[in-house]
């Protein structure tokens, strides 16, 4: 004879034990976790570099990629204590080898924790590593349809940002577009728009992550 | 993409429990996935397949229940389903999620020992 056990519990439940309890840690410590999720080449690992150069926010970065540390030394370069994931392939990161690479980052010094994902719009953004939440990071040549092609990403994140805006003269950027769709998918989301090299939008985008930082220290239980 | 990680999970956590129940071989699992959620239910079918092997899952059947989303509009309370962001009734970009965002194991067949 068979018989039917109701479950009911999250795929990923395993997993979300380590989220749970990172977000947990971080509540504690008054710690804010920041994830960052966008496309190869997209410039997520620039934006750091200039995030870092800003005075004022002690950060620290975990960086997964596929392979090689180049994204780790360009930001210890700058002094920012930074661990990095080799996936090996793997698309997204999980809460376990989050958990795992906190323990050799100097946490209690931190305002700021940035994950910055697997380049990759899809994946990333399914897989909750105990951030308090994503930002949704487009660069201006990927075109203007990517919030509506890849809705998850957009819906899900609390910011979006806009980068490489230098590129914009000469591309067919469809501002309108973009702007109305994300809008659609993600109507509280503040976007950024930022040009790294230049640094234009630079301070919006740093205030922004201050301001957040400067909440979760003021809600430590 | 990442239907491989899913279907690895979903037998991890499977396994465990077929064990620690003592169950019988699992004969087949009903998953409950949101609209929202990415999983593109053919791949997922072809990762549990290669997944199960040598797992007391090995041969069941993996039956996927797609959930449509809801929103419901925060300001007047009206309900919708299109992919619209702002409330078709009132306009409003005030909204919560009431469906499309599942991803659970809803129920397992299992052989009684």
């Amino acid at each position: 004879m068979n018989k039917i056990v109701t479950l009911q519990q999250s795929v990923m439940a395993e997993d979300e034990k380590f989220a749970a309890a990172i977000r947990d840690r971080n509540a504690r410590m008054g710690l804010l976790m920041v994830n960052i999720i966008g496309s190869p080449g997209c410039g997520k690992t620039t934006l750091l570099e200039k995030t870092a150069l800003q005075a004022g926010l002690s950060m620290a970065v975990i960086e997964g990629d596929l392979a090689t540390d180049r994204d780790a030394e360009r930001l210890a370069r700058l002094g920012v204590p930074v661990v990095q994931i080799n996936t090996k392939g793997g698309c997204h990161l999980e809460a376990n080898v989050v958990e795992k690479a906190m323990e050799s980052l100097p946490l209690n010094t931190l305002d700021v924790l940035f994950i910055e994902n697997v380049g990759n719009l899809v994946c990333p953004a399914e897989f909750d590593l105990g951030e308090d939440f994503k930002v949704a990071v487009l660069s201006a040549p990927e075109g203007a349809d990517k919030p509506l092609k890849y809705p998850y990403l957009f819906t899900s994140a609390t910011a979006v940002l806009l980068t490489k805006t230098d590129l914009l003269p000469h591309l067919s950027f469809d501002m309108e577009m973009f702007a109305e769709d994300t809008k659609k998918l993600n109507p509280a989301a503040p976007v950024f728009q930022i040009d790294s090299l230049s640094g234009a939008g630079v301070d919006q985008w740093v205030g922004f992550i201050k301001l957040k930082a400067k909440e979760k220290k003021a809600n430590v239980r | 993409m990442h239907e491989l990680s899913l279907a690895d999970a979903i037998v991890s956590a499977l396994s465990k429990m077929c064990e620690d129940e003592a169950w019988g071989k699992v004969r087949k699992v009903r998953l409950r996935v949101g609209a929202l959620r990415q999983v593109f239910p053919e791949m997922l079918e072809f990762a549990f397949e290669t997944v199960v092997k040598d797992t007391p899952l090995s041969g069941a059947l993996l039956e996927i229940e797609e959930i449509p989303l809801e929103w419901r509009c925060l300001e007047c309370g009206n309900r919708w389903r299109e992919d619209s962001g702002v409330c078709p009734l009132c306009g409003s970009f005030k909204r919560e999620t009431l469906a499309g965002m599942e991803l659970e194991i809803h129920s397992v067949e299992v052989e009684e020992t």
